[in-house]
């Protein structure tokens, strides 16, 4: 048997960003489902749902922005768990041996579990697709926003994307990202438990708290 | 014109005679009288979103010029806009021809035909080069040399060429000359494009809409007169004093929108209230247009108001990219007419879950894995 | 023998191109071809079926309702839903308002000059003017005064040098036969009827939003709310509104237009017999008296009428049409020579005639974007005249007697109406039935609402699960009698969406060029014997093809059978 040691391995920043960006993908898929498929629930016009529904969207979107954006800067400047190069592997030959490694492990072709302190490399490079999905969400979320203001600066640093998208393919493109991170989340949350389970390594109590156990160094 | 401040505090008495007695005697000369003018010029401002103020510009402007050359070619196009034309409030049709302009050419409504037709337009394009208005109605095919739109022997693209590059401008009416429009909806049978990207070197204004306000029409010419410049526009060549709002943004049922006060089947309570169309697909919130401010029909009304979501047709490509018309969002492209963008992403959801889960079982059962492996940081 | 081309036919929707060939002063032969294709029938495959009357809507700006009407009806045949009542009235006041309007314009803006000489109402004497008016109406805009202000309109206008879309015409042309004192008269109707047309079709705009194109059509129903306790729906105020509207609309028709179209006939009696065309008319029906959907409830009844024969009236079968592509630029997956029914009707557009810019078209072969439809083999006229005469042989008893009544006050008997002249004065006589009829169908609209009958839509099938066709095709026809006649739509739904639509709309019917037999189409039939006082400004040849109210986007060029060398209409 391995003995387990104890390390810290995700700095506060990280932590943060990860339940600022959970908090904030349940509160617009929650708000957002409604914008898009709204149920008549105003008695009078006074209640102004939408109106709230819509203000709290907006406020969580800005919320996930920030978060996103400081995610990604601590990239640059965190500890090699958080470096942007974990997110990268394919980039390295023993990047692209250990995603291997992972993906027969998850497809049960392998029986060997992949230890690792930080993220495993197939984790990696799925967040940085995430990401980038994340960022398409930010950016056509503003840009659909921008639209009840034509003359505004964030019209004009958004304009640009209505010569990739129609008006109504971005709504679509919106809309389905949403429900690509609902399934992400289903995997996110079953992957972190069972290597919970397999690893043994507190992938779930170390997002809480920073510490991680990993196998002793021999 | 146009350097001269007319109309406000500083006019000259000279100015102000000028202004009530020579130029009423000119209009009332064309049966119109100075009363009615003023109304007219008023209604014009307020259209251009000007201050009041303008009206007496207004006036000058249209008092001095010598009612401009238009020409109007039809192309790919249903008559809608012409059409439209006919219904102009603000001013008729009849002030249009006989006082405001000098429509020479204009298929549906002129008295000549055949060569006698286009030896007017000849005519302008002889004498006028460089100085006329062109209107253009329809798209202009471009595919098989052209042979899907002739007239008098010529294709649409070889008149569109001649006619609109030697015009001083040139307004697209209507969303088939501004962006290609129905011909070109999918799958554009005939190559069918708007009058910018056939002919790229003539100054376009384009005027969507199906068909577009007439109001905005005239509203543009008078600018035009007014300014002696063309009015600012937005990326797509739409003038800000028309297409500068959403829809949803100046809608009469957006209180309902934002109150969370639907229709939710046509003829049920909320449609009898006139609560928001969200629901019945309208586009409202996609759309740049006048209509919930200018409406149609003498301010009549507009589609929202009447009842019926907004079909979005002021925007480019609206056929293929707004339909379904009665849906909130579009059909995802390679599934079929019914799948919702809900209903696919709830289906993606629940197959990983679904994936996930069989997964788990068959981790749970599996033993032996080897936990020996070399730990990697 | 010379050829005459015109083209563009003006002051009609669209592009029309008829080449003819003139001998003797007479037109031998003539050819009719639409020079312009865009494909809808393509565009609107794998699209949703309640989607499509926005799509055909745009067929046409002019009779802007009449695609959309029949479009939703072939929906709902297909389907197999049941409108509510108030829904069909509100359609059929929006139906008898654009054919009132789309008729006055016809008139006074696209036919009239063709029989009235503006500039000769320059020399009319504005009393002798109001003393011709007061003679057939009591208009309230009768006196001298009145045309003395619109006489110095025009002259002001012609001062000006510049005579805008009156320029160029065939003014002083022999054929005009009019006083200067009812040229000034129709004058000043054509800029009356200007104003009137845009108020009047603000009912339009109140019951559907705009015109051009109003939105508010839907598979099963309509889209205006009804709620005399709101204010966003049609209620009183609405109604009253719309009420007033109807009432100026046959004002303006009794007073003005009627006279006024009497008037003018009798200066041109001799076109009672000229332009008879095909001799067999086709109609419809219009005017649902019910939501059952039963032919013997249309108002305007259905029928066909064979070689003149007003005593028989022969029932409509849709299967008996179809539509040949020998002389149009289609090709069938079949091959020539054979006519489709509409339902497996195709549009693979393939031209084979001239590259442009070309001065002829190959009449021996293809020539025109126009298919050819034939009900059994036969070409049919549509139209007022058609929906005129079939009313009368079926025993009409309004039609009967505002026929007869026009015919005795023009002192000619029925065959005069095989003619141009008929035509024009069966679009006059429908227009006056019309405006009587219409406020009929508002009291029963305000009837239901005060019974409580607030329905304007049948959701049952709206929402396409609960199509159930078991993947069958399903099938389905919207018949339509639009102002210039019968029109109809076939559509196919599979899977929910639209696997084939076919519209055969009037001009198609009149404007068709020859078939596989070589038949000419109702417009080439009409133009043969018509008089040419001068080859040159072949205005008789517009007077004909006017009458029709051609709806289609070519232009009209006139050419010789033997190919004789092509005559330039020289300008003025």
């Amino acid at each position: 048997m391995t003995t387990m040691v104890i390390k810290y391995v995700w700095e506060v920043p990280v932590r943060v960003a990860h339940w600022v960006n959970f908090l904030a993908i349940v509160i617009l898929s929650v708000t957002g489902y409604y914008i898009g498929a709204p149920k008549t629930l105003g008695v009078d016009p006074s209640r102004f749902v939408m109106g709230w529904v819509r203000f709290i969207h907006f406020v969580a979107a800005y919320a996930f922005t920030v978060s996103v954006l400081s995610r990604i800067y601590w990239a640059f400047v965190g500890n090699s768990y958080s470096s942007w190069r974990a997110y990268v592997p394919w980039l390295t030959s023993e990047g692209r041996y250990r995603m291997l490694e992972t993906f027969r492990y998850y497809t049960f072709m392998s029986r060997k579990v992949p230890h690792v302190t930080g993220h495993n490399a197939l984790a990696g490079a799925t967040y940085s697709l995430v990401y980038c999905l994340f960022l398409v969400q930010v950016a056509t979320g503003f840009a659909l926003y921008a639209e009840h203001a034509p003359a505004s600066v964030m019209h004009k640093l958004t304009g640009w994307l209505f010569l990739l998208f129609s008006n109504q393919g971005m709504r679509l493109t919106h809309h389905l990202l949403m429900w690509l991170f609902v399934a992400f989340a289903i995997h996110h949350v079953y992957s972190a438990w069972l290597m919970d389970v397999k690893e043994r390594g507190g992938v779930m109590s170390g997002i809480f708290g920073g510490y991680k156990s990993v196998p002793e160094k021999e | 014109m146009g350097k001269k401040r007319v109309g406000g505090k500083g006019d000259s008495t000279e100015q102000k005679i000028k202004r009530d007695f020579v130029e009423r005697s000119i209009w009332e000369e064309k049966g119109i009288s100075r009363r009615d003018f003023m109304k007219f010029c008023s209604a014009m401002s307020a259209a251009l979103a000007l201050p009041v103020t303008f009206a007496p510009r207004i006036a000058e402007a249209l008092d001095q010029v010598k009612r401009p050359t238009l020409v109007w070619l039809e192309f790919q196009d249903c008559a809608g806009n012409t059409e439209a034309l006919l219904r102009a409030s603000s001013p008729t049709v009849t002030e249009l021809v006989l006082d405001v302009l000098s429509i020479d050419y204009h298929e549906t409504i002129m008295a000549a035909a055949g060569h006698q037709a286009e030896a007017a337009l000849a005519k302008v394009l002889k004498e006028q080069k460089g100085k006329y208005i062109v209107v253009v109605e329809g798209s202009i095919p471009l595919k098989d040399n052209g042979v899907y739109c002739c007239i008098g022997g010529r294709s649409a693209l070889d008149i569109a060429r001649e006619v609109c590059g030697n015009a001083f401008a040139t307004i697209a009416v209507g969303s088939c000359a501004s962006f290609g429009g129905l011909p070109a909806a999918a799958p554009n049978p005939t190559g069918a494009v708007g009058v910018k990207e056939a002919v790229p070197n003539a100054r376009v204004i384009n005027l969507p809409g199906c068909p577009l306000n007439p109001d905005n029409l005239t509203a543009t010419v008078v600018h035009y007169l007014t300014f002696n410049k063309l009015p600012t526009t937005d990326s797509l060549g739409r003038p800000l004093f028309a297409y500068g709002k959403r829809i949803h943004d100046a809608c009469e049922r957006r209180p309902h929108f934002d109150a969370g006060q639907y229709v939710e089947s046509w003829g049920d309570h909320g449609h009898k209230k006139g609560f928001c169309l969200y629901k019945m697909g309208c586009k409202g919130p996609e759309t740049f247009h006048n209509c919930p401010t200018q409406r149609y029909n003498e301010k009549t009304s507009w589609p929202v108001a009447a009842g019926h979501g907004c079909a979005g047709c002021s925007e480019p490509q609206f056929w293929d990219t707004m339909t379904p018309f009665y849906k909130r969002l579009p059909n995802v492209p390679g599934f079929g007419i019914e799948s919702t963008a809900d209903k696919i992403g709830a289906g993606i959801a629940v197959a990983t879950a679904a994936a996930f889960a069989a997964h788990g079982v068959v981790s749970a059962l599996r033993k032996g894995d080897d936990q020996s492996g070399k730990k990697e940081d | 023998m010379d050829k005459i081309v015109i083209d563009p036919i003006t002051r009609i929707e669209g592009h029309l191109r008829i080449e003819a060939a003139v001998e003797g002063g007479r037109v031998q032969d003539a050819w009719s071809s639409s020079t312009m294709f865009r494909g809808i029938e393509k565009i609107l495959k794998t699209r949703d079926p309640r989607d499509a009357w926005y799509f055909t809507q745009r067929f046409c700006g002019v009779c802007t309702t009449v695609h959309s009407i029949a479009s939703i009806r072939c929906v709902e045949n297909a389907l197999k839903i049941k409108i509510p009542a108030n829904a069909e009235l509100i359609r059929n006041i929006i139906i008898g308002i654009q054919n009132v309007q789309d008729h006055v314009i016809h008139f006074y803006h696209l036919h009239a000059l063709d029989w009235v000489d503006i500039t000769s109402a320059l020399k009319a004497d504005p009393a002798g003017t109001a003393r011709l008016a007061a003679s057939i109406s009591d208009w309230p805009n009768n006196s001298a005064t009145y045309f003395k202000a619109v006489q110095d309109k025009l002259q002001a206008f012609v001062n000006t040098g510049r005579l805008g879309p009156f320029a160029n015409a065939y003014w002083g042309h022999p054929a005009y036969r009019l006083p200067p004192e009812a040229n000034l008269l129709a004058t000043a109707h054509y800029l009356e009827a200007l104003d009137w047309q845009k108020e009047v079709i603000r009912i339009h705009a109140i019951l559907g939003s705009k015109n051009p194109h109003p939105q508010t059509f839907l598979v099963g129903g309509m889209a205006i709310a009804i709620d005399p306790d709101s204010q966003t729906a049609l209620n009183d105020q609405k109604l009253s509104e719309i009420r007033g509207l109807l009432k100026k609309a046959q004002q303006f028709v009794e007073k003005v237009y009627l006279p006024d179209l009497k008037a003018i006939a009798s200066f041109y009696k001799e076109w009672a017999g000229i332009g008879g065309g095909v001799g067999n008319f086709l109609s419809y029906g219009e005017y649902p008296q019910d939501n059952s959907g039963k032919s013997e409830m249309l108002w305007m009844p259905r029928g066909i009428i064979l070689n003149q024969d007003l005593s028989k009236l022969h029932p409509v079968d849709h299967l008996k049409i179809s539509e040949y592509v020998d002389h149009s630029w289609y090709s069938y997956t079949d091959g020539p020579g054979k006519g489709l029914h509409p339902w497996s009707g195709e549009t693979e557009a393939r031209y084979t005639g001239p590259q442009p810019p070309y001065k002829e078209l190959d009449t021996d072969h293809k020539y025109s974007w126009v298919k050819a439809p034939r009900y059994a083999d036969k070409p049919m006229e549509v139209g007022p005249l058609a929906r005129l005469l079939v009313a009368y042989a079926a025993g009409h008893k309004e039609v009967k007697a505002a026929v007869n009544g026009v015919l005795s006050d023009l002192k000619v008997g029925p065959e005069a109406l095989f003619s141009t002249l008929g035509r024009t004065a069966a679009r006059g006589i429908e227009t006056l039935l019309i405006t009587r009829e219409l406020p009929k169908w508002l009291d029963q609209l305000v009837g239901n609402i005060a019974g409580g009958d607030l329905t304007i839509h049948n959701g049952e099938k709206w929402d396409p699960s609960s199509w159930h066709s078991d993947g069958k095709i399903l099938d389905g026809y919207g018949w339509h009698e639009a102002p210039r006649g019968a029109l109809g739509h076939w559509i196919r739904i599979k899977d929910k969406q639209i696997l084939n639509y076919q519209a055969v709309v009037p001009s198609t019917w009149n404007a068709s060029p020859r078939d596989a037999k070589g038949l000419r189409g109702p417009y080439e039939a009409a133009l043969v014997g018509t008089p040419l006082a001068d080859p040159t400004k072949p205005l008789e040849i517009l007077r004909t093809i006017h009458s029709f109210d051609p709806c289609l986007a070519c232009a009209v060029h006139v050419v010789d059978p033997d190919g004789s060398e092509l005559v330039r209409v020289k300008v003025l």
